[in-house]
Parts: structure tokens; C-alpha cells; sequence
């Protein structure tokens, strides 16, 4: 699949996403019509400030939406299937496969009781082409290489003779642990296979969960803030990871932020979250050299900046809108200076304004 | 130790406000049935500066490094092992009850986790009634309410909000209500222990502004604790940087963003994502993880982590030593400020 | 400007729609709203007992003044043996008994209807006094720490490590049988888990940063310790409290039952019980309604508590 795609064609699509919330105040509107595209090979980071609903777009995304929760409209659509249609059964095989994904707190995902080396080999020996191509790829005397077999996912069709000894298993399984454990720059790996997830500082269960990720060869990463709980020297580490990762990995990344710096340095397009809608998309170079948006443009006066100092932040007057009874609409123009009548009405929809940067707003 | 005390004293004179000499919290850890100290949290290990009148200092560092138990130790609100914390003159470990009063009064607390700083089954209008009552500064309810009022209409609040519950509230409303109460008496010196790292940058924002403009309206002094470079230098005169329990410097903001001498504070720096894609970043990237603070390494704390360290810095632990008010811990006289020029010129 | 008056109705209404809130979450469980409604039902049958009953008829002698009409022992009806179901109306009348009588001959409706009062006041007495002394020592030991919370909680274990039943003979043979050792001796059995539960509680809650800003404030211990910690530990006592009531309805009724009671004729659901195992074959029916009725009783308890546990739950609130 990967040699034939082309870098700008889209992996996954979500047309006009709508999700709502039954809650005893009333029907939270979290996703308002979220439009968003996902390119090969790229890097997309989804920005907003907390309860925008980014963490609602990815739940809907990997089927895993809570009970309260209903999907009113929209399609997801991944390889020309729409997920939203998908049972919990296909959803549950499409995320061991293709959807990857790596949340803020690892230890909600890591099953304490067991040492990193148990869950990781679980992951591994679930994927048995994986554990041929180790085979055929491996040399004696030398370690296994996770980037080759990356690349080699799906391309090398051909079928193969699928049984594999239990001990050979256990023994191509440790080696390829130790492999992925190596991909994502832990050291020592041996050691932190036979450890237990509490005995790991928060970066390196964070390198873990990665690990266990890519493990999967997913054709789409999603991280979901999985910066924040970490400290700022954590982080750049981190960050470094992900940046040397991109190039080895066949993955798409959706990288999920509410930090607009993080953004900045990692991802090639930046959709801005507002209020359960994408405001606005476009390279991250241009996002940040002019956004459009007016919400976008308020909100990188509102980051004090060290290159750049004012004495005075802007603030975004108002408040972030209530769910519940939001504004009818455009969700941001109680709070927006150029507010006109049409932006009381209806919602604006994104629209190509130059070629790759779009914006949802009447402005433009 | 002794050159940078001596320093301290004669620089501060009796002016400053806030001055802390040596100071030490020491957590112990117990084990076994019979409860026996094993060993210590060196949490806060000798920490020594000083707090001009009216200005912030910014106290950075990562989490772990002891910003929190400075603060607490400063309050008192934990018991100091060693040292002294003076505020306009009175040793606050030592303080007598009446003192403690005045205290209390004058220096005041903003904790990082707005939501839970409040008390849940609170509304705004009985804890802020509840602070009048501590202090003794209003006499009937009325008095109280009308004083509620116009404190929260001094942090951006109105009427409508005095009878609600925390949970209410954002988080950047709640803050507004921490603030109001701190307010409540004559507060002067505030320390403001990460206050928008649980916020979202708009609402930082305006709370940042809300801080400034307290701070020029009722002559406050702070001391602004964050693990944020960007928010500390908005908001900061002079920056100390702690790591492990010690400032490993400290000096005027401009002099540490752009010539900082410490490894530890440049590789802080280069760390900082910058809200822009086409700085040309340096890829210095501090190894490893922060030691634990009960087995801090011997010598210079930092040397574990440090690419500078020399065979000295293993053994000797550098003092704090002041030039020109910039006090730096480090054996290694290094300038990082062409360096740090490089990665500053980057722009479109 | 405010008045007064209009302040205190501000913080009220705030105060409601927090219960409103509860009551909507308490409403939502199908099996929490047949608890309450059992609960209320007794409780208001057990308040209005002597205006129900005639508290006369438990009296084993003087009874309508004349002799005590043993004739009556252990039947449905005057004339008809058993005849329960839809014979029912026919022998409608003060002769029939709906539950059969007792030994005495009373009717033993009425006895239970009696024996509510009795049941639930003295379990209400025992939790109230248990869970105060509890929760005072644990909130204290909690907060205090250090030797004196060590203290408690030795003490704490050797009423843990003390059998109830043990304890009450012993009791009752230093003081006679009285309703008010027996009291005494649950009290001294119950109160035990109260100091460790609010210990617990009160030692999560005094870490919780808003007690370190009261501090900060200048607040003095005795305010934060029982305005703030105690009131915000407090739910989960509640939720204990409301279970225990039917625990203790069990507990008391069971020694009375076996034999601490201070008068057998006393309309009280351990002594129907007793009384009834005596002819558990030619009466079955005595020990049975009045053992139901125990089942009954502190199972809607239980499920009130369950309730209370899911509301005050700080999980569910916003
Ligand atoms: N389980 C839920 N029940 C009710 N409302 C929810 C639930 N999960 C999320 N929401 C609401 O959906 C909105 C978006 O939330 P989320 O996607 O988590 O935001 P974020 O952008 O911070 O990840 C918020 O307003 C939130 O209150
Ligand atoms: N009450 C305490 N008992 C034991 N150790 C503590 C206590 N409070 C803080 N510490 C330890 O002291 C160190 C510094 O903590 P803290 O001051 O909270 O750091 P910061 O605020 O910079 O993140 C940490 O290692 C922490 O675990
Ligand atoms: S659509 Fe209107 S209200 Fe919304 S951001 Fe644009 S100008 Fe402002
Ligand atoms: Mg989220
Ligand atoms: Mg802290």
C-alpha cells in the first residue's frame, strides 16, 4: 500500500462530524461538524484549548466513545470504508492493526501487573507476518532492525508458510521487544523488558507506549497530548523522538496538542479546534506567519512569546462556550471583533482560502 | 557557601522585603516497625536569595526541584530543618503567635491546582466571608458581602457569581477567586506557585494581565513560581532556576534569557518548544532524567547530566557565587550567549 | 448594597439546586427509590405506631381488662383454625387476624406494628451514638496523628478484636437485662469502624490542597478540622450510618432473639421471633412475618445507603 500512495493523498477523512453527550444538564454538543483531513506520511497536529473536543473527535475516531455519547452525522473514512458503520468487533481488530494510539497518561493504558516485556511480546506475537519477516530479515550476532520491517509491512506480499514453533516465537518475539525498545531510544533494553510499569519514570513509559504503538506498524498514529504530563526537558526529548521517528515510521500522525509551541515544532499542517468545530488548517508555517482565523490569530497574541515580548498578553475576551446552549452560528463570535450578522446564523463552513490553508469564517 | 551569605547581607541591606538565608527542608523517610529515619527528601537544600519591593521574581525549575516546598517553607506551612526566612524583618520559623497573625495577613498564597485549592462545598460568598472572619477586617455580613463584591469585581468577577460553587467555575475563574482571597486583607507579597499551569493560554493570558495590573494597583511583590520559561519571563524582573533542591542561578531576566552561565539553565532554555515553526532550533538535549532528591549527587548536583563537567565538579560542590548581580552555581565559566544568539536570530 | 436577608437566601439557593442535583441522581436508580420507599414506609408506620395500634393489646395482662385470653394462642381466627386467602372479608372482623396471633394470643400485626418504634429507635440511638464517638475519635486521631492517633487505633483493635455477643452477656450479667445494656453493649461493638473509616477520611482530606490554603489563610486548626475536613469526610460516614441502621436492627432483634431481652412479652421483632420458634411448626407463621419483617427492613437500609454512596460520590459531581 505505502509505495503506491502518494504523499499528498489522504489517509483518512472525517466529513462533518457530529457527536453529542446526554447528560443530566442536557445534550452537550461536543463536535459541532468537525472536517478534517489526514495526508500520507504527514504529520497533523489538531490545536485547541481543553473541551474543543479534541479528545471526543479521536474517541469517535478509534470507536471507542463513551456510552453517553451518540454520533448525530458525519463519516470517517479510512481506506474507503466509513468507520462510524464499523462494529465494536471491526473497530477492535482496525485498532490492533492500523489505528495506534499513545494517551497523556500511560498508566491508564499499561496494565500494572505486568512487566513491559509481557505486554509488548502480546503485541508482537499478535501480528504473525511481523514475526516471519523478523525471520527472514534476521541475522545471527547482530540486532534486529524494527525500521527494516517497518517499511516492509504490507509490501512484501507474498504468502508465506505462517507456522512458526512456539519457541520460535518466544525467541523472535524477545528479540524484536528489544528491537522496538531500541527504536524509541531506550537504553538497557533488556532490563526494562523485565520491568514493571510503576518502575519507569513518566518519559520513559511515555517511550513505552510508543513502542507498543509502533509495534503494530499502524498506518495511523494518533498521540493524544502525550507531552503534557511530562516536564519541559521530558518533553524536548520527546519531541526529538517523534522527529527522528517520522522518517522511519510508514505512519500518518495525528498529533493531538493544546500547545500551540508543541505544534510548532513538530507538525507539517496545524488544524485549530473551536467550540467542536476545525476553525481553521494550513501549514504550520503559514498558520503561524498569518492566520487567518480570527479566534487563531487572537490565540498566538495570547502566548507570551521570549523572542518577541510584550509588556501586555491579549486576551481572548469571553469565555470558552457552554456546550450545553452554545452559540448559535459561528461558536466564536461572542467573543469575535468582527462579528457580522451572517455569523449569528450559520455556521460557516472551511473553505480553501489560498491552496492548502483553509478557514471556517464569513471573513474570508 | 559562606562567600555568597556574606554577598547576600551586604547587597540586601534591610530593605528587601523577603529574604531567605541557607534555607533547608529535609523530608525524612521512615521505615520498618519502629519507624527509623532511613534516610532524607532533600527537597529544599540550602536556598539563599532575596526579594526586591515590588518587583517578581520568577522561580523556574522542573517539577521535583523543589518550588513547591520552597514556597511551603516560606509560609511555613512545613517546618524548615535549617535556615531562616525573614519577611520585613521577622524570622517566620521563629515567629511568635501575633507575628504569625500579621503574617498571615501580609503574605499570602496562590496554589497551582485551582481546582482544588477551594473548598468544594464552599460558595464563593462564605469563603470569602470566611477569610474577612480569620483576619478580622469586616464586622457584620453586610459589611462582608459589599466587600466581597467589590474584590470580585477587582479580579474580573461580578454579583452573580458570589453564590456559587467551585465546581461552578472554571479554572480560570477560580483562580480570580484564590486571588480574591488572598486579597481579603493587606496582602503585599504573593506567591503564586504555578497558577496557570492548569489553565488554558487564553484564560492564562488574562489571568497573567489580572496579576500584572494587581500588582502596579496595590504596590504587590511576587514571587512567581512555573515550570513555564515564556510565562516567567513575561512576567518576571529577576529569575532564579532551581534544579534538585538548589538555585543554581539566578539574575535579571534579560541576563539569564540571553547570557545565561549555568549548563543547566542554557539546556532549560534550548528545551523550550518556541511557538514558532521556522526557528532554527538547536538540538541540545539534556540527557537523562532529574536525579531523586534522596540520593543527590555528590559534587555539583548537575553533573550527572552535564556535558561541561569536569573532574572538580564530581567532587566539589560549587558555591552560589554573585557577579554583578548575577549569581551563578558552577565551576565551568562557560558563555552560552552566543549560542544562545544563534538560536535566536532564526526568523522568516 | 445587600441586606442580610438577601444574602442568606443567595447562599440557600445555591445550597438547593446542589440537592436537587443529588436527589435527580438518587431518583435515577429504580432499586435506591424502592429502598427509600420501604425505609419511609416503616419509618412513618413506626412514628404513627400508637395511633395505628392500640399499645394496650401488647399488654399480656389486663387486657380489654379481663383475663388474658389464652384461648386465642397461635391462630388466624376465632373460629376458623386457618383460613387465610380469600375467605378473608368473610372473617373480616375484630376476630380475624391478618398474620395470625402470637403466643400470648395478641394479634401479631399489631405486635409488629409495635415493635417498629422500638427496633428502629434503639437502632437509630446505637448508630447515632456509635458513628459520633467514631467518627470524633477517628477525625481527631486522623488530623493529630503521631501518638495519639496510634493510641486510638490500639484501642480502636481490641474493641475490633472483641465479640459482640461476649460482650453484651457479660454486660447483661453485671446489670441486669435492660434494654439500656443492651444498648451499650452494641454501642461498645459498633463504633470501632466509624474511627476507621473517618481516620481514612479525614487523613486523605487534610492532604487535599485547599487545607494547606486555609492554613495559608491563618485558619486555626479547630476550624479546619470540623468546618472543612469533617464536613467534606463526613459522606461517607452517612452512607455507613444509613447501612448500619439495618445492620443494628439485625444485631439488636438477633440478642433479643436469643434471650437478652428484658421481658419476652415486649412487642419487639427479636421477641415475635423467639416466641414464634417456639411453635415454628404449629405457628410457623409468627417467626416468619417477624422474621420478613427484620429481612425486609434492613435491607431497604441497605439499599438506601448504596444510594447515598452513588450520590455523595465526589466522582459524579461536575
Ligand atoms: N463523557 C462525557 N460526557 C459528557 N460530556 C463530555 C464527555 N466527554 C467529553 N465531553 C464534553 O465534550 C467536550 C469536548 O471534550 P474533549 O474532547 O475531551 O476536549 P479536549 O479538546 O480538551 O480533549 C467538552 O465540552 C466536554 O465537556
Ligand atoms: N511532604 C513531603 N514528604 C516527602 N517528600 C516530599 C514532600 N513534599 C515534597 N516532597 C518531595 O520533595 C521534592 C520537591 O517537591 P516539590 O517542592 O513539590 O517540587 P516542585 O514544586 O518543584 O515540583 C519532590 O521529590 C517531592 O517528592
Ligand atoms: S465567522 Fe464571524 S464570528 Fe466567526 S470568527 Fe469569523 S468573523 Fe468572527
Ligand atoms: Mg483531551
Ligand atoms: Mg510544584
Amino acid at each position: 500500500m505505502s509505495d503506491k500512495r502518494n504523499a499528498k493523498d489522504t489517509v483518512l477523512e472525517i466529513k462533518n462530524l457530529k457527536v453529542n453527550f446526554h447528560t443530566y444538564r442536557g445534550e452537550v454538543k461536543a463536535l459541532n461538524g468537525v472536517d478534517l483531513k489526514l495526508c500520507c506520511k504527514e504529520v497533523l497536529a489538531l490545536v485547541g484549548e481543553s473541551g474543543c473536543g479534541k479528545s471526543v473527535t479521536v474517541q469517535t475516531l478509534i470507536g471507542l466513545l463513551p456510552e453517553n455519547a451518540s454520533v448525530l452525522e458525519g463519516e470517517i473514512i479510512l481506506d474507503g470504508d466509513n468507520l462510524i458503520n464499523k462494529t465494536k468487533e471491526e473497530m477492535r481488530i482496525l485498532r490492533t492493526h492500523d489505528l495506534a494510539i499513545v494517551f497523556q497518561d500511560p498508566m491508564t493504558f499499561l496494565n500494572p501487573v505486568l512487566t513491559i516485556g509481557t505486554q509488548l511480546e502480546e503485541v508482537v506475537t499478535m501480528d504473525k507476518d511481523l514475526l516471519v519477516e523478523a525471520i527472514a530479515i534476521e541475522k545471527p550476532k547482530q540486532k534486529l532492525d524494527f525500521t527494516d520491517l517497518i517499511k516492509m509491512d504490507d509490501s512484501a506480499t507474498e504468502p508465506k508458510n505462517l507456522k512458526i514453533s512456539r519457541r520460535e516465537t518466544k525467541r523472535i518475539a524477545k528479540r524484536l521487544c528489544a528491537a522496538i525498545l531500541s527504536l524509541v531510544k531506550l537504553p538497557d533494553q533488556e532490563r526494562i523488558l523485565k520491568q514493571y510499569p510503576f518502575e519507569l519514570s513518566g518519559g520513559m513509559r511515555q517511550r513505552a507506549m510508543i513502542a507498543m504503538a509502533l509495534a503494530r506498524r499502524p498506518s495511523i498514529f494518533i498521540a493524544d497530548e502525550i507531552t503534557t504530563a511530562l516536564d519541559v526537558t521530558i518533553q524536548a526529548q520527546i519531541l526529538h523522538l517523534l522527529k527522528e521517528l517520522r522518517d522511519k515510521i510508514d505512519a500518518s500522525t495525528l498529533m493531538i496538542t493544546h500547545d500551540l509551541s508543541v505544534a510548532a515544532e513538530t507538525a507539517d499542517r496545524i488544524a485549530v479546534m473551536y467550540g467542536g468545530n476545525v476553525v481553521e488548517v494550513a501549514s504550520s508555517v503559514v498558520l503561524f506567519r498569518r492566520p487567518f482565523h480570527p479566534y487563531a490569530q487572537m490565540l498566538l497574541k495570547a502566548i507570551p512569546n521570549i523572542e518577541n515580548p510584550t509588556s501586555r498578553l491579549e486576551a481572548i475576551p469571553g469565555t470558552v462556550p457552554e456546550m450545553i446552549d452554545p452559540p448559535p452560528g459561528c461558536r466564536f463570535h461572542p467573543r469575535c471583533k468582527y462579528a457580522m450578522d451572517a455569523c449569528t446564523k450559520k455556521r460557516p463552513r472551511l473553505k480553501e482560502v489560498e491552496k492548502g490553508h483553509e478557514v471556517a469564517c464569513y471573513l474570508y | 557557601m559562606r562567600s555568597h551569605v556574606i554577598s547576600t547581607k551586604n547587597a540586601v541591606k534591610t530593605i528587601d522585603p523577603l529574604v531567605v538565608k541557607n534555607l533547608k527542608v529535609w523530608f525524612p523517610i521512615k521505615s520498618g516497625v519502629i519507624q527509623k529515619t532511613i534516610g532524607h527528601v532533600k527537597a529544599v537544600d540550602g536556598v539563599s536569595f532575596s526579594v526586591k519591593k515590588n518587583e517578581t521574581l520568577g522561580v523556574v525549575g522542573e517539577s521535583g526541584s523543589g518550588k513547591t516546598t520552597l514556597a511551603r517553607a516560606i509560609l511555613r506551612l512545613v517546618k524548615p530543618t535549617a535556615g531562616e526566612v525573614r519577611f520585613d524583618g521577622i524570622n517566620i520559623p521563629k515567629a511568635n503567635r501575633q507575628q504569625m497573625k500579621t503574617l498571615r495577613q501580609k503574605v499570602q498564597i496562590i496554589f497551582q491546582d485551582p481546582y482544588a485549592s477551594l473548598d468544594p462545598r464552599q460558595t464563593v460568598s462564605s469563603l470569602l466571608r470566611e477569610a474577612m472572619h480569620i483576619h478580622g477586617v469586616v464586622k457584620s455580613k453586610s459589611e462582608a458581602t459589599e466587600k466581597s463584591l467589590k474584590l470580585l469585581r477587582k479580579v474580573g468577577l461580578d454579583e452573580e457569581h458570589l453564590y456559587r460553587f467551585p465546581h461552578e467555575f472554571s479554572g480560570g475563574q477560580r483562580q480570580r477567586i484564590a486571588v480574591a482571597r488572598a486579597l481579603v486583607a493587606n496582602a503585599e507579597f504573593l506567591i503564586l506557585d504555578e497558577p496557570t499551569s492548569f489553565l488554558d493560554v487564553s484564560v492564562q493570558a488574562s489571568v497573567l494581565n489580572l496579576l500584572k495590573d494587581l500588582q502596579k494597583d496595590l504596590n504587590l511583590t511576587y514571587m512567581f513560581i512555573t515550570h513555564n520559561l515564556a510565562v516567567v519571563h513575561h512576567m518576571s524582573n529577576r529569575v532564579a532556576v532551581m534544579y534538585l533542591g538548589k538555585i543554581v542561578e539566578l539574575a535579571d531576566k534579560n541576563t539569564i534569557y540571553r547570557n545565561p552561565k549555568h549548563p543547566y539553565t542554557f539546556q532549560l532554555m534550548a528545551a523550550i518548544p518556541v511557538p514558532n515553526p521556522e526557528a532554527k532550533k538547536k538540538e541540545i538535549l539534556l540527557e537523562g532524567d532529574v536525579p531523586s532528591p534522596i540520593n543527590i549527587p555528590l559534587g555539583c548536583r548537575f553533573h550527572p547530566r552535564c556535558k561541561y563537567a569536569k573532574e572538580k565538579c564530581r567532587k566539589v560542590e560549587p558555591n552560589l557565587v554573585e557577579k554583578d548581580g548575577h549569581f551563578v552555581a558552577c565551576h565551568s565559566e562557560i558563555d552560552f550567549s552566543a549560542e544562545m544568539r544563534t538560536g535566536e536570530s532564526a526568523d522568516g | 448594597m445587600q441586606k442580610d436577608s438577601e444574602v442568606r437566601r443567595g447562599e440557600w439557593e445555591a445550597r438547593l439546586a446542589d440537592i436537587k442535583y443529588m436527589i435527580h441522581l438518587f431518583r435515577k436508580n429504580p432499586l435506591v427509590m424502592t429502598g427509600t420507599i420501604i425505609s419511609l414506609f416503616f419509618i412513618i408506620v413506626a412514628l404513627l405506631a400508637n395511633f395505628i395500634v392500640d399499645p394496650r393489646l401488647a399488654t399480656t395482662e389486663g387486657y380489654t381488662g379481663g383475663s388474658y385470653p389464652f384461648e386465642r394462642k397461635y391462630m388466624w381466627s376465632a373460629n376458623h383454625p386457618i383460613v387465610w386467602g380469600p375467605d378473608i372479608a368473610l372473617h373480616d372482623g375484630p376476630e380475624f387476624f391478618y398474620l395470625g396471633t402470637d403466643g400470648w394470643g395478641r394479634d401479631l400485626l399489631s405486635m409488629i406494628i409495635l415493635a417498629l418504634p422500638v427496633d428502629l429507635y434503639n437502632a437509630f440511638i446505637i448508630v447515632v451514638v456509635a458513628a459520633l464517638l467514631g467518627t470524633t475519635l477517628g477525625a481527631l486521631a486522623g488530623y493529630a496523628g503521631g501518638i495519639f492517633d496510634e493510641a486510638v487505633l490500639r484501642i480502636t483493635d481490641v474493641f475490633f478484636a472483641f465479640p459482640g455477643l461476649v460482650l453484651a452477656l457479660v454486660f447483661a450479667s453485671m446489670f441486669g437485662r435492660s434494654i439500656e445494656t443492651l444498648q451499650f453493649a452494641i454501642i461498645l461493638v459498633w463504633w470501632p469502624p466509624y474511627v476507621r473509616l473517618m481516620r481514612g477520611q479525614v487523613l486523605s482530606e487534610k492532604e487535599k490542597p485547599y487545607v494547606e490554603a486555609l492554613k495559608a489563610l491563618g485558619a486555626g486548626h479547630l476550624r479546619v478540622l470540623f468546618r472543612h475536613v469533617m464536613l467534606n469526610a463526613i459522606y461517607p460516614i452517612l452512607v455507613q450510618a444509613t447501612m448500619d441502621l439495618g445492620g443494628v436492627i439485625l444485631t439488636f432483634s438477633a440478642l433479643m432473639f436469643l434471650g437478652f431481652s428484658p421481658s419476652k412479652s415486649l412487642p419487639e421483632l427479636g421477641n415475635l421471633a423467639a416466641d414464634g420458634y417456639n411453635a415454628i411448626f404449629s405457628a410457623p407463621w409468627v417467626i416468619l412475618f417477624s422474621g420478613l419483617t427484620m429481612l425486609i427492613i434492613s435491607l431497604a437500609f441497605n439499599l438506601v445507603g448504596d444510594g447515598l454512596r452513588d450520590v455523595l460520590d465526589p466522582r459524579l459531581r461536575r
